[in-house]
């Protein structure tokens, strides 16, 4: 558009007649230019946000106050009932506990071996790029792929490879799709070995910019190694450690493909005893199988609504922390 | 500056430590070598008491098998398509409104950052019921459209290009171009892209990377059966009828590949765009 | 600097503008190009087309075909969402019988095959069968039959000799009239083998009982009757009761499930015709002549089958119906039979000797034909109300949540009465 306009607007300056009238065009170009081309660089990005992005989460919440079949349409306003429903809605609950519950045995585990690898690639290591992307191998891997292959791996047969490395330190098969905890940890190795890498590559980011004098006074203060990181390391690269926190919460929040790969068929139902249906899977399920619109609108909204929350109560404690140091 | 670098001398490492390496280095491959070895046996060596460790020979065959199952090169397309379109449109669309955030004075401009920053966390695939019934709307539901539209610019790209363009470019510098008579497009193209270039590659194959990786929307608006995308069709080896493992495993090892390659080939690029990125959050 | 500027910059846009090229060529789907006609036939697996394909193209000069293959109920849900999106669909798509009363609430977005000349078809196949793909009194035709499942049980002859269980076929059927002889059996058979189940999972057992009653979960109104009707509990428990004891709890169709039968994690498994295809193949090569073949207790039943349909929304529906003509013609079913073991739905068949003569040989020559041919034109199918494949996965999530021992059969059934009703609140 603005080269459009710009090579046109000039209406046939004569190169011979001078330098007025050009100059004159070319302010004109010029102020067009400086007022409206910054708008046009920053509107692309406003109208993909604004049309799929913001539009239809306000969307979501008009459909969420419809009784709404997917194919079918609207089937009249219910007002808050799709709410009171699902606050009713035991599965609900199990979904809340069972995201929260995975969330937390895959983040934790997961931030701290990447404290610890961090920590290691954080010294004088020869082949250092090589450690560097070894580490960060298994984020390059899809999660489809992540969930064929583990899932797999976590077959509730005896010959699957975790029963069969079960088997070698003398432990019995887990029929690991059948159990709360069981299935919550396969989820977890999922996410865990997808992720660590690429949190400690972060850490290590952080860990690179801590003073090393810091380190210096805590060794002439005779600390050990371990008192040094928990002293040192560690508090000097808080921020980043909440700012994994947070990805991670958002990103554990909306839990979806490795459940729904573990689950195979009928992968949406997580479980025979939705023992690991996650909100994301409960939310695929009304939408896209039972195609009740309002209902899934309904567990966007709460959803979208607590990691609204997760991020506030994120943001204080990085608040709180930065002015306690 | 030899004094300097002792100071930022870190521990040497013992070896303790490169043997905690290796063994972590190897669980995070064990997983793709494993894949590899059953893919490459034929389905017999499933279901004993060992499972097999040792590649087999047969990984071809396999490969073919599931060339004829799955539509895996309509699908390989369709990634293909997807993936390169957006990494260019992130580029170009997020240098554009990074470089108009970093270095250009227009009214609204802080709101406008401001906004750009509090999307940047905002859970978009939440609107997916409705972001669905467009798409069908308007026609472009199984087409590589519905799933390149939403995600040909984000939040973060802006916010990355426009720090990237803050530290690299010099004001003077765009000044300069300006005096010399170049409209602001050209400034972008002249100055701006050559400017950032390596950040911008960074961008374009991270954009790449999640693109090609992405499942939850292409599952809904293109699955397998209406083309798909590599990941779609790779969900489809995982269960119902295809009860045979070399050809799940085959198809999941496929799907890895393109971006192994990638990875193999850029991995200092992609680490210092992970570590960058890190910092800048 | 002037010029080259100005020209670099039209590039740029001329790159931006390639792309939106790129998108809206993308979003018109790519049509056939030339004068080939590409015909998509979409299913759910093991209906062995593909070699039927390959012949179809020689015959057809211009037209090419390609199979597409998806897991059974994303195969299904899958096309609601695409009929509703009006694209998407292949140009045929094979339902199953157990779906097709909840497609047949949306005829309009079917070709009505009557205009395609399936009148003249009629006569091709089984009554039962061609009511099942009709509608508005049979002027409406939504689809052609293609095989039908009747009933019986897979046994492998190597588990019942080490059990002390006889091995020929009639003997086998002589071991159980009821279920609950068939259960007796098999308490006797895991007392002796230790390491096998005796059937494969409760989850096949079920819908095999199921589909020897004339109503299961809804009644001709389409009301659910799954609360109510006292053979939908029954069959449940019957499946349910033993599971832990007599089970080999592989989920149904799963690698495990292969990987099991191929290992003989299991001495039965109730087997429609279609399935011998899906354990010859699950078993491999050694284990030819292991497995045989004897009757199912209680009465005849029929479980799958399906119907190839015609989607409005694509672009050659005369050649599609045609395709879908000649794929459930005779002389294709005949070798579907011989091929994959799919029971033909054509009475002329069921009579030709060529089928019923036909024994196949990884079943111990079992008389296939004969086997499955003749309870075929006598049975009696079971009723499927619109919303069958909507409450199906409930119930078997069910009876895995038995085998799992997480609940009683009592318990898990209530529950899946209380899910199946949830789910049936919308729509």
């Amino acid at each position: 558009m603005a080269v459009q306009t710009a090579e046109k607007a000039p209406p046939a300056p004569k190169r011979s007649a001078g330098g007025a009238p050009e100059k004159r065009g070319r302010k004109r170009a010029f102020g067009f230019d400086r007022k409206v081309t910054p708008y046009l660089f920053v509107i692309p990005f406003f109208v993909v946000f604004g049309v799929f992005g913001l539009y239809p989460i306000l969307y979501t919440f008009w459909v969420s106050l419809h009784d709404w079949h997917l194919v079918n349409g609207e089937l009249g306003f219910v007002g808050l009932d799709n709410f009171t429903e699902l606050f009713h809605d035991p599965d609900f609950y199990r979904a809340l506990r069972n995201t929260l519950s995975i969330f937390v045995i895959s983040t934790f585990p997961q931030l701290l071996f990447a404290l610890g690898i961090a920590w290691m690639l954080d010294t004088k290591l020869r082949a250092r790029s090589f450690w560097r992307s070894a580490v960060l191998v298994p984020n390059v891997v899809s999660i489809v792929a992540v969930g064929v292959v583990f899932s797999q791996m976590f077959a509730p047969s005896d010959w699957s490879v975790s029963n069969w490395l079960l088997s070698l330190v003398g432990l019995g098969a887990v029929d690991w799709p059948a159990n709360v905890w069981s299935s919550h940890l396969a989820i977890s190795v999922m996410v865990i070995w997808r992720w660590t890498g690429y949190n400690a590559l972060i850490y290590l980011a952080a860990m690179q910019a801590v003073p090393r004098e810091l380190y210096e006074s805590a060794e002439l203060d005779g600390a050990s190694r371990w008192t040094t990181f928990w002293s040192v390391t560690v508090p000097s690269i808080r921020p980043t450690i909440v700012f994994t926190v947070v990805i991670s919460t958002i990103g554990g929040l909306q839990l979806f493909t490795e459940p729904l790969l573990f689950g195979g068929v009928n992968g949406q139902e997580g479980g025979s005893d939705h023992q690991f249906q996650t909100l994301t899977l409960l939310l695929y399920k009304y939408a896209f199988v039972q195609q009740n619109s309002g209902y899934a609108s309904a567990i966007s909204w709460v959803l979208f609504l607590l990691i609204a929350l997760m991020a506030v109560v994120n943001l204080l404690l990085v608040r709180r922390i930065s002015s306690t140091r | 500056m030899a004094a300097k670098s002792t100071a930022r001398a870190e521990r040497r490492p013992g070896p303790l430590v490169y043997t905690a390496m290796a063994l972590l280095v190897l669980a995070s491959l064990f997983p793709l070598y494993w894949t590899f070895v059953v893919a490459s046996n034929d389905n017999s060596v499933i279901g004993q008491s060992t499972p097999p460790l040792v590649p087999g020979g047969h990984l071809f065959d396999n490969f073919s098998r599931v060339f004829d199952s799955v539509e895996f090169w309509i699908a390989m397309k369709n990634s293909l398509i997807i993936s390169t379109t957006t990494a260019v449109s992130n580029v170009v669309l997020s240098t554009m409104a990074g470089f108009a955030f970093a270095k250009l004075r227009f009214r609204g401009r802080n709101l406008l950052l401001g906004t750009v920053v509090a999307t940047v966390m905002v859970p978009t695939q939440l609107g997916i019921v409705p972001l669905y019934m467009m798409i069908t709307k308007m026609g472009l539901f199984a087409s590589v459209s519905a799933v390149i539209l939403p995600s040909l610019v984000s939040a973060f790209g802006v916010f990355w290009m426009r720090q990237a363009i803050d530290e690299n470019i010099p004001d003077e510098l765009v000044e300069a171009a300006r005096v010399d008579g170049c409209r602001l497009i050209g400034v972008w193209w002249h100055v701006v892209l050559p400017g950032v270039r390596s950040t911008a590659s960074v961008l374009a194959m991270f954009v790449f990377m999640t693109a090609w990786n992405d499942f939850f929307w292409p599952l809904i608006v293109l699955p397998p059966g209406t083309g798909g995308t590599v990941q779609t069709v790779l969900s489809q080896l995982a269960a119902g009828y295809f009860t045979d493992y070399s050809l799940i495993m085959s198809g999941a090892f496929l799907g890895v590949l393109p971006l192994l390659v990638l990875f193999v080939a850029f991995a200092r690029q992609i680490v210092s765009g992970v570590m960058a990125g890190a910092v800048k959050g | 600097m002037g010029t080259t500027r100005i020209v670099r910059g039209a590039r740029i846009f001329a790159t931006c503008g390639a792309a939106a090229l790129v998108l809206t060529a993308c979003g018109s789907n790519s049509g056939s190009g030339g004068g080939d006609i590409t015909l998509t036939v979409a299913d759910f697996g093991g209906f062995g087309y593909d070699k039927l394909i390959k012949d179809y193209e020689k015959s057809h000069p211009g037209i090419k075909v390609k199979e597409k293959v998806a897991q059974f109920d994303p195969h299904h849900q899958q096309l609601s969402t695409q009929l509703a999106a009006g694209a998407g669909a292949a140009d045929v798509v094979a339902i199953e019988e157990g779906y097709l009363p909840k497609f047949r609430q949306s005829k309009d977005k079917f070709v009505n095959l009557a205009d395609h000349g399936a009148d003249k078809l009629k006569d091709r196949w089984l009554p039962w069968k061609w009511e099942q793909g009709v509608t508005d009194n049979g002027k409406y035709v939504l689809g052609y039959g293609t095989d039908i499942g009747s009933l019986a049980m897979c046994y492998n002859t190597e588990l019942f000799k080490k059990a002390g269980l006889p091995t020929d076929r009639d003997k086998v059927s002589a071991l159980w009239t009821t279920w609950d002889d068939y259960l007796g059996v098999g308490h006797k058979f895991v007392r002796k083998v230790k390491g096998a189940g005796w059937y494969d999972t409760d989850q096949n057992l079920f819908t095999a009982i199921m589909n020897q009653t004339q109503y299961g979960f809804f009644d001709q109104d389409d009301k659910f009757i799954g609360d109510t009707n006292p053979k939908v509990k029954e069959a449940f428990l019957q499946a349910g009761k033993d599971a832990k004891k007599l089970s080999a709890k592989l989920l149904a169709f799963s690698p495990q499930w292969s990987a099991g039968i191929k290992k003989g994690a299991m001495a039965t498994i109730p087997c429609p015709s279609w399935m011998n295809g899906l354990i010859e193949t699950a078993a491999g090569k050694e284990n030819s002549g292991k497995w045989d073949i004897a009757k199912l207790p209680g009465d005849g039943g029929n479980w799958g089958g399906s119907f190839l349909t015609v989607p409005k929304q694509g672009k050659h529906p005369k050649e599609a119906a045609e395709l879908a003509a000649w794929l459930t013609a005779p002389e294709q079913e005949k070798r579907l039979f011989a091929e994959v073991g799919a029971l033909p739905s054509q009475p002329a068949l069921l009579k030709d000797p060529a089928i019923l003569g036909k024994t196949r040989p990884f079943f111990n020559n079992a008389p296939v034909g004969k086997i499955y041919g003749d309870s075929a034109t006598a049975l009696q199918p079971n009723y499927r109300g619109s919303r069958d494949g909507d409450i199906r996965p409930g119930f078997s999530n069910a009876l895995i949540r038995v085998e799992q021992g997480k609940q009683s059969p009592e318990a898990s059934f209530n529950q899946a009465i209380k899910e199946a009703k949830k789910a049936l609140k919308l729509g």
